[in-house]
C-alpha cells in the first residue's frame, strides 16, 4: 500500500509537481541556510558596519537615504552638509571643480583637497540599499538603514545561491547539479570571506548580479532571444554600476563569443544574444560577429571547405590586427585604460615596484596555495573533474564554463581577493561532477545488459568523445562506499565552512573580543571610544590627521573630516601624511599647521590583556616602515619621530620605574617618556588602542614649542621647591 | 491604588462632556508697570534651600494673611525673568492640608517695568479678610550652580558657586524670614557674612546647614536684594539633559510595553585645565576616587523589565550589566558611558526595554476603555541628582486609538511635575509597521525637570474597540490577497509573439 501511495506522488503528472515543490522547499532551505551562517558576527557582537570600506559606503548610503538621489550625485564629500550648502556652489557655473576645492576647503575628507564623492564610486550598491529602504519605509515598516546595510549581504547570498542554481540547471541535465551548486555557493567560505553580515561593500551584490547576468547570458545564447539578451544587458549595467569587476564580464562574455566564433559554431541565436547586450569596450568582437554575419551570408555561395578557411583566417587576422593596434595605442601611451591594480594582474611584480600602496592591501597579493583549500575545501579537487565534464559535452554553455574556469583560476593565484570571482565557477564545476556521480551511484536498480550492448551499438554510430559513457555500477557494495565516502566529505564540508565562517570571516574590526582568564568573553570596544570621544567632544570640523586606513572609519564614526582615507587615490598626500607621522616634531609641526590639523591619532595597543589580532601593530607600524624595533636600542630617528613619541608618551607611568614593557611587541621600553613638545595628549582609550593627541597652537609669547615646554617644566620645579618653605595661614 | 480609581473614574464621567484634555501652556501677559496689589502679608517666611544635588532645590514655607476687605484668591509669586526660565516643577499646596493637591498655578509674560515674571497661584478658597494660609511652594532651579574655578586638574576637587538673595523674592510685605542652605559637605571655603542685618552671626553654622536669619523685614520694601555667594565642594558630576526624549510604545496584541530613552547629557562641572589623562583616570579609577566625571550610570527599571539595550549613534556600547530585580525589586541597568565624560564634555546614547503591559494597563469598567498608567520618567539614579532642560515623552497608542486624555498621579507631596497646565500636550499620529491609519501618539512636553520627577506616574485613558484592534490582521489580509490575485493575473496574460 505504502508503495503505492509513494508511487502516486513521484510518478506521473503529479509526480512531477512533488518534485517541484521538493525542488522549491529545498532551495528556500539553502536560500536561509546561506542567510544564516553570515550571522554569527551580528549574534555574536551586534548590527555593525565592519572593517574599514564598508563604513565609506555606510556613510554614503545614509547621505543617499537623506538627500536623495540627485544630491548624491553631485557629492562632493563635505561631511553631510545639507546640499542646500554645497550644491548652490557645485552647480553655479561660475565655479568649476578646481575652484570648488578652495570654495569648501575646510570641510571634506581628504582636507584641504576635498574629494568628488559621485565621481569616485560605485553607485549601484548604495542605490540598491536606498531602493531597499525606501520600498520597506513605503510599507511602514520601521527598519533602520543601518540594518539595511549590514544584512543586505545575506540576502544577496541567499539570491546569488537561486541564481546559481539557475545557472548550473542550464549546464547540465541532472536536477540535483543546480541544487549542489546552490547548495555549495550558499556556503562556501571564499565567498562567505566578502559577504558576512556588516561587510557592506560592492562584492555583497556583485557576485549575485555576477552569477545571475552569465546565467541570463546563457539563456540568451541557448535560445536565441532578445528578451533574455535584452534583460542580459540590463543586468550587465546594474552590474557596471556596483563593481569595479565589471571588466571581468566585459572581457569573459565577448571572449566566450569569441571563442564560439573560432570554433565555428556561429548561429544566428548567437548573433542575436550578443547584439542586443552590446558592451562598449568589446566593440572589437562586436565588429566582428557583424564581419561573421556577413561572412555566413557569403556562405551560402561558397562550397564549405573553401568557406572554413577563409573564414578562420578572416577571424584570426582580424583579431591579430586589433590586437597588435591595442597594444600599440597603449604603449605608445595614446589610451590608458589599464589602472594599476589591473596591471599588478599580468605582472604580480608591477604593483611593488610602482604602486606600493596598492601592494600594501593584503587582498592584493597573490594567493597563497592553501587558501584554495581554506576557502574552497574539497569543491577544489572536484573543480577539474567538472571541467572535464564540460569537455564531454561540449555545447557552447559549456565552452562558457571553461573559459570562465581557466581565467579565474589564473586571476585568483594572482590576487587574493579575486577568489571571489573564482568561487561561482568552482561551485558549478564541483556540482557537475559530483552529480554525475551520484546520478551514477545512487541508482538502486541494476543496468540491464539489453541497455549497455545498446550503448555499445550507439558507441559505433557516433564519435566517442561525444557520446556521453554510459556507466553502469553493479555491486551495490562499491555504491555504498563511493556514495558514503563522498557524503562524508559533503558533511566535511559543511563542517569546515561553518568552522572558517565562525572563526576567520566573522569579526567586525571595529570591536575586538578576547577571553579573559575565567573564560568569559571580555568585548574590546577602543576604537568606537575614541571615536565617539572626538564625535561628542571637538568641534564640528576639527581636522584629524591619522594613518589611511583609519580614514573611512572616522569619517563615518566619529564624523569628523580627515587627511586623509582609504580611497588612495593621491599618493603625493598620503605621502605627506607618512612623512609627518615618522619625522622630527621640529618637522613634523610645520606639516601639521600648513594642513590647518586640529587632533592626530594614533593607534597603539600596547597594553593587552587578551589575544591581538596581528593587525593592530602591523597596520601601523610595519606598513608605515617597514622594518623597526621600539625598544632601548630604537635608532634615535624612531625615537625622535612622532608616531614613537606619540604612540609612547606617558605610557611608562603605567608601570614601576624602569619596567615599562609593551606587551604586543614584547619589549621592553625605555625608562624616560618622550617628550612632546609639540602635541597634548587629548584622549586615551582604556585599553590604549588609540591615543589622540591635540596639535597646540603657536605659544603666546612667540617663543618655539620646545623652550615653552622646558620653561614651563622649570617653573614647576622653582614652585615645587617654594612651597616647602612654612605655611601661612591666610588672615582675613 | 483608591486615589488612582478616583481620579479614572473622575476622568471618564468628565470624558462624556469633552473629549479631550490636551492643552498648550500659555502665559498670561500683563500691562508694562504691572504690580500686584498688596493684598497679602506674608507674616512668617522660611525658605530652605538644598544643594545637595546638581541643581538648586527650594522649598518655601509662607504664613499669608489676608489684609485687604475683600477676599483674594490670588497670591503672586515673583522671579526675575532669567530665573523664570529656570525654574521647574514649581507646585504649591496648603501645608496644612497636603492631602488636598496642588493649587492651579498660571505663568506670566515679563513685566517689562520690573523685569518679573510671576507664578499666579489661585487659591481654591478665597482667603477671607484677615485670615491666614500657611502655603508649601515647592521648586528647582536649574543650571544655577556655576563651577569656580572654572577648569580644575583632572583629580582635583571641584567646588560649585551659588548667589542668592538674602531677602526672599516676595510681591508682598514679610515680616520676618530665614533661608536654610544645606550643603553637600561641611567644605564650604566661601561664604558671605552679612554684618548689618541681624544681631549676632550671620549666617549660624550647624555642620552642613547655614542659617541666614531670622530678618525682621516689614520695613523693607518688597522686591529688594541682599546678594549673598557661597562656595561649596562638590564632587560629583554636574549631570545635565538637554534632551530627553522617550517614547512608550503600548501594543495590544503583543501584550507588551516598549520603552526608549533617548539622552543628549552634558556634564556642566568644571573643565579639565589640561587634557585628558589616561593615567591618571586609571589609578583614580582603581582607588576609586571621588571625582568631577561621570563614570557609571545607574537606571533603575520597574520589576519584569526584559531585553534592555544600550546603545549610541555608533552602535551597541558593550559596557553595561542588567541586574534584573526579582519578581517583585526594580532592576538596575548599570551603563558605563565609553568614556568618562568630565565637566564640558557631551555624551548622547539611548536605552530600552520591554515590560509586560498587563502590569500597566487595564480595562475600565466601561467596555473598550483602557486606563494606562507608566512612569512619566525613569531616570538614571544618582546621589548628585540628574537635571532634565527639555523632556518630550511620546505614548504610543494603539492604531485606531481615541479619545486620550492624560492626567498626572497626585500624592499627598511633590512629584516633581508641574501643574498639568504646565505640560505642552499634544496627539499626532505615527505611522509604523504597516498602519493604514497610524497609530495614535500622545506627546507631552515638559522644560525643566529634575530628577525629582523619577517617582511621577503619568495616567492615559484611551478608547480603543474590537474593531480597532482588528483592523491591522483584515490590511494584511487584504494585501497579500490583492498582491495573490495581481501575481495570478498577470501570469495569465500571455505576451509572447509566437503563433498559437
Amino acid at each position: 500500500m505504502a508503495q503505492s501511495s509513494l508511487d502516486v506522488l513521484l510518478k506521473g503528472s503529479s509526480g512531477k509537481s512533488t518534485r517541484g515543490l521538493l525542488r522549491i522547499i529545498i532551495l528556500l532551505t539553502i536560500a536561509a541556510a546561506a542567510v544564516a551562517s553570515r550571522l554569527f558576527s551580528v549574534i555574536r557582537f551586534e548590527s555593525i558596519i565592519h572593517e574599514f570600506d564598508p563604513w565609506f559606503n555606510f556613510r554614503a548610503t545614509k547621505y543617499l537615504v537623506q538627500n536623495g538621489f540627485y544630491s548624491f550625485w553631485d557629492w562632493f564629500d563635505d561631511r553631510m552638509l545639507p546640499p542646500s550648502q554645497c550644491l548652490r556652489v557645485v552647480r553655479s557655473p561660475r565655479y568649476h571643480r578646481a575652484a570648488l576645492i578652495q570654495f569648501l576647503p575646510h570641510l571634506g575628507t581628504w582636507h584641504p583637497l576635498g574629494r568628488v564623492t559621485g565621481g569616485t564610486l560605485y553607485p549601484g550598491l548604495m542605490v540598491t540599499s536606498g531602493v531597499i529602504y525606501h520600498i520597506l519605509r513605503l510599507l511602514t515598516i520601521p527598519v533602520d538603514i543601518r540594518n539595511v546595510c549590514v544584512l543586505l549581504a545575506p540576502g544577496f547570498s541567499g539570491l546569488t545561491a537561486l541564481a546559481m542554481y539557475l545557472l548550473t540547471r542550464e549546464m547540465s541535465h541532472s536536477p540535483s547539479a543546480g541544487l549542489l551548486a546552490a547548495a555549495f555557493m550558499g556556503i562556501t567560505p571564499g565567498y562567505i570571506s566578502r559577504s558576512v553580515a556588516g561587510s557592506y561593500d560592492n562584492e555583497a551584490i556583485a557576485i549575485f548580479l555576477l552569477v545571475f547576468t552569465f546565467f541570463l547570458w546563457i539563456k540568451a545564447v541557448k535560445n536565441g532571444s532578445i528578451m533574455w539578451g535584452a534583460l542580459t544587458a540590463l543586468f550587465y549595467g546594474y552590474m557596471v554600476s556596483a563593481w569595479g569587476g565589471y571588466v571581468f564580464i566585459t572581457n569573459l562574455i565577448p571572449l566566450h563569443v569569441f571563442v564560439l566564433l573560432c570554433m565555428g559554431r556561429y548561429s544566428s541565436r548567437l548573433y542575436i544574444s550578443y547584439t542586443t547586450c552590446d558592451h562598449m569596450s568589446a566593440l572589437g568582437v562586436f565588429g566582428l560577429i557583424q564581419l561573421v554575419a556577413f561572412a555566413e551570408f557569403v556562405r551560402a555561395y561558397l562550397p564549405g571547405k573553401q568557406f572554413q578557411k577563409l573564414l578562420t583566417s578572416m577571424v584570426l587576422l582580424t583579431f591579430g590586427l586589433g590586437f597588435t593596434g591595442l597594444v600599440l595605442l597603449s604603449v605608445s601611451g595614446v589610451i590608458a585604460p589599464w589602472s594599476g591594480r589591473f596591471y599588478s594582474l599580468w605582472d604580480t611584480g608591477y604593483a611593488k615596484i610602482h604602486i606600493p600602496i596598492i601592494a600594501s592591501v593584503s587582498e592584493h597579493q597573490p594567493t597563497a596555495w592553501p587558501a584554495f583549500f581554506f576557502d574552497l575545501n574539497f569543491l577544489i579537487w572536484l573543480f577539474p573533474a567538472g571541467v572535464f565534464m564540460c569537455f564531454q559535452n561540449l555545447k557552447d554553455e559549456h565552452v562558457f564554463v571553461i573559459i570562465y574556469a581557466v581565467l579565474s583560476s589564473y586571476f585568483a593565484g594572482v590576487m587574493v581577493r579575486l577568489m571571489l570571482t573564482l568561487t561561482p565557477i568552482v561551485c558549478v564545476a564541483a556540482a557537475l561532477a559530483l552529480s554525475t556521480i551520484f546520478d551514477s551511484f545512487l541508482v538502486m536498480t541494476k543496468p540491464t545488459p539489453e541497455s549497455k550492448e545498446k550503448a555499445n551499438a550507439d558507441k559505433s554510430k557516433a564519435f566517442s568523445s561525444t557520446k556521453k559513457p554510459v556507466v553502469g555500477i553493479y555491486s551495490y557494495f562499491s555504491k555504498a562506499i563511493v556514495t558514503g565516502s563522498l557524503t562524508i566529505y559533503l558533511l566535511m564540508f559543511v563542517a569546515h565552512c561553518t568552522w572558517v565562517t565562525s572563526n576567520a570571516y566573522s569579526s567586525p574590526s571595529v570591536v575586538l573580543a578576547s577571553r579573559l582568564p575565567d573564560g568569559s568573553q571580555h568585548i574590546i570596544d577602543d576604537y568606537r571610544e575614541a571615536y565617539y570621544w572626538l564625535r561628542q567632544n571637538t568641534e564640528d570640523n576639527a581636522k584629524i590627521m591619522s594613518w589611511w586606513d583609519y580614514g573611512y572609519q572616522i569619517g563615518g564614526m566619529a564624523d569628523r573630516p580627515t587627511l586623509v582615507d582609504n580611497n588612495t587615490w593621491n599618493n603625493t598626500h598620503i605621502a605627506t601624511v607618512g612623512k609627518a607621522m615618522s619625522s622630527r616634531e621640529e618637522v613634523s609641526y610645520p606639516i601639521l599647521r600648513q594642513h590647518d590639523v586640529d587632533y592626530v591619532l594614533v593607534v597603539f595597543g600596547g597594553l593587552s590583556s587578551g589575544i591581538w589580532p596581528d593587525e593592530i601593530k602591523e597596520r601601523d607600524f610595519f606598513t608605515a616602515r617597514g622594518e623597526y624595533r621600539v625598544d632601548e636600542e630604537a635608532t634615535p630617528t624612531m625615537k625622535n619621530s612622532l608616531m614613537y613619541k606619540m604612540s609612547y608618551y606617558n605610557y611608562n607611568s603605567l608601570f614601576p620605574a624602569g619596567q615599562a614593557v609593551d606587551r604586543v611587541r614584547g619589549v621592553k621600553l625605555p625608562a624616560e617618556s618622550p617628550t612632546l613638545n609639540t602635541l597634548e595628549e587629548a584622549f586615551t582609550s582604556e585599553n590604549w588602542i588609540i591615543r589622540i593627541f591635540k596639535v597646540k597652537d603657536l605659544d603666546n609669547f612667540g617663543r618655539d614649542h620646545s623652550n615653552a615646554v622646558s620653561f614651563d617644566k622649570d617653573l614647576k620645579r622653582k614652585r615645587a621647591t617654594k612651597k616647602k618653605g612654612p605655611r601661612v595661614l591666610r588672615t582675613e | 491604588m483608591r486615589f488612582f480609581t478616583a481620579t479614572v473614574l473622575g476622568l471618564l464621567t468628565s470624558s462624556l462632556a469633552a473629549a479631550t484634555n490636551l492643552t498648550s501652556p500659555s502665559r498670561l501677559a500683563l500691562p508694562a508697570d504691572f504690580k500686584p496689589q498688596q493684598v497679602f502679608k506674608n507674616t512668617n517666611l522660611v525658605r530652605n534651600t538644598n544643594l545637595e544635588k546638581g541643581y538648586v532645590r527650594e522649598t518655601i514655607n509662607v504664613v499669608v494673611e489676608n489684609i485687604d476687605k475683600q477676599a483674594q484668591t490670588d497670591y503672586y509669586i515673583p522671579f526675575p525673568s532669567d530665573v523664570f526660565e529656570r525654574v521647574g516643577g514649581f507646585e504649591v499646596r496648603d501645608k496644612k492640608a497636603t492631602d488636598k493637591g496642588r493649587f492651579v498655578v498660571d505663568a506670566t509674560e515679563a513685566v517689562s517695568t520690573s523685569g518679573n515674571q510671576y507664578f499666579i497661584v489661585h487659591l481654591p478658597e478665597p482667603l477671607a479678610p484677615k485670615s491666614q494660609i500657611t502655603l508649601g511652594i515647592s521648586y528647582s532651579v536649574l543650571n544655577s550652580l556655576s563651577p569656580r574655578p572654572a577648569t580644575i586638574g583632572q583629580s582635583d576637587k571641584q567646588y560649585l558657586h551659588y548667589a542668592f538673595s538674602a531677602y526672599v523674592p516676595s510681591a508682598y510685605q514679610t515680616i520676618t524670614q530665614k533661608t536654610k542652605v544645606k550643603f553637600p559637605s561641611t567644605d564650604v571655603p566661601d561664604y558671605t557674612t552679612t554684618s548689618d542685618l541681624k544681631s549676632g552671626a550671620d549666617p549660624e553654622r550647624k555642620g552642613a546647614t547655614y542659617t541666614y536669619g531670622p530678618y525682621d523685614t516689614a520695613k523693607v520694601v518688597p522686591g529688594t536684594e541682599y546678594p549673598i555667594a557661597v562656595r561649596y565642594e562638590f564632587t560629583n558630576p554636574v549631570v545635565t539633559v538637554h534632551l530627553l526624549e522617550r517614547d512608550l510604545e503600548v501594543s495590544h496584541w503583543g501584550g507588551n510595553l516598549a520603552t526608549e530613552d533617548r539622552y543628549w547629557l552634558r556634564n556642566n562641572g568644571s573643565e579639565l585645565t589640561s587634557q585628558f589623562s589616561r593615567v591618571d583616570w586609571t589609578f583614580a579609577n582603581y582607588q576609586r576616587a571621588p571625582t568631577s566625571a561621570v563614570r557609571e550610570i545607574t537606571y533603575p527599571l520597574k520589576p519584569g523589565s526584559v531585553d534592555p539595550y544600550f546603545i549610541d549613534d555608533i552602535g551597541n556600547v558593550s559596557t553595561s550589566r542588567y541586574r534584573p530585580g526579582n519578581g517583585k525589586t526594580a532592576g538596575n541597568l548599570e551603563l558605563k558611558p565609553r568614556y568618562p565624560i568630565f565637566g564640558g564634555w557631551n555624551y548622547s546614547f539611548k536605552v530600552g526595554w520591554n515590560n509586560d503591559l498587563a502590569a500597566f494597563l487595564r480595562e475600565t469598567a466601561k467596555p473598550d476603555s483602557w486606563v494606562l498608567k507608566v512612569p512619566f520618567i525613569q531616570g538614571p539614579k544618582a546621589s548628585e541628582g540628574v537635571q532634565y532642560e527639555r523632556v518630550v515623552v511620546r505614548v504610543v497608542l494603539p492604531e485606531g486609538a481615541h479619545n486620550v486624555r492624560f492626567q498626572t498621579a497626585e500624592g499627598s507631596s511633590s512629584n516633581g511635575l508641574p501643574g498639568a497646565n504646565q505640560i505642552h500636550a499634544s496627539l499626532s499620529s505615527f505611522k509604523t509597521f504597516m498602519d493604514t491609519l497610524g497609530r495614535t501618539t500622545l506627546t507631552l512636553e515638559v522644560d525643566g525637570l529634575t530628577d525629582e520627577a523619577r517617582d511621577a506616574e503619568l495616567i492615559v485613558t484611551y478608547d480603543y474597540t474590537l474593531m480597532d484592534a482588528l483592523r491591522k490582521p483584515l490590511t494584511l489580509f487584504g494585501g497579500l490577497l490583492s498582491v495573490f490575485i495581481a501575481l495570478w493575473a498577470i501570469s495569465n496574460i500571455d505576451v509572447s509573439i509566437k503563433k498559437r
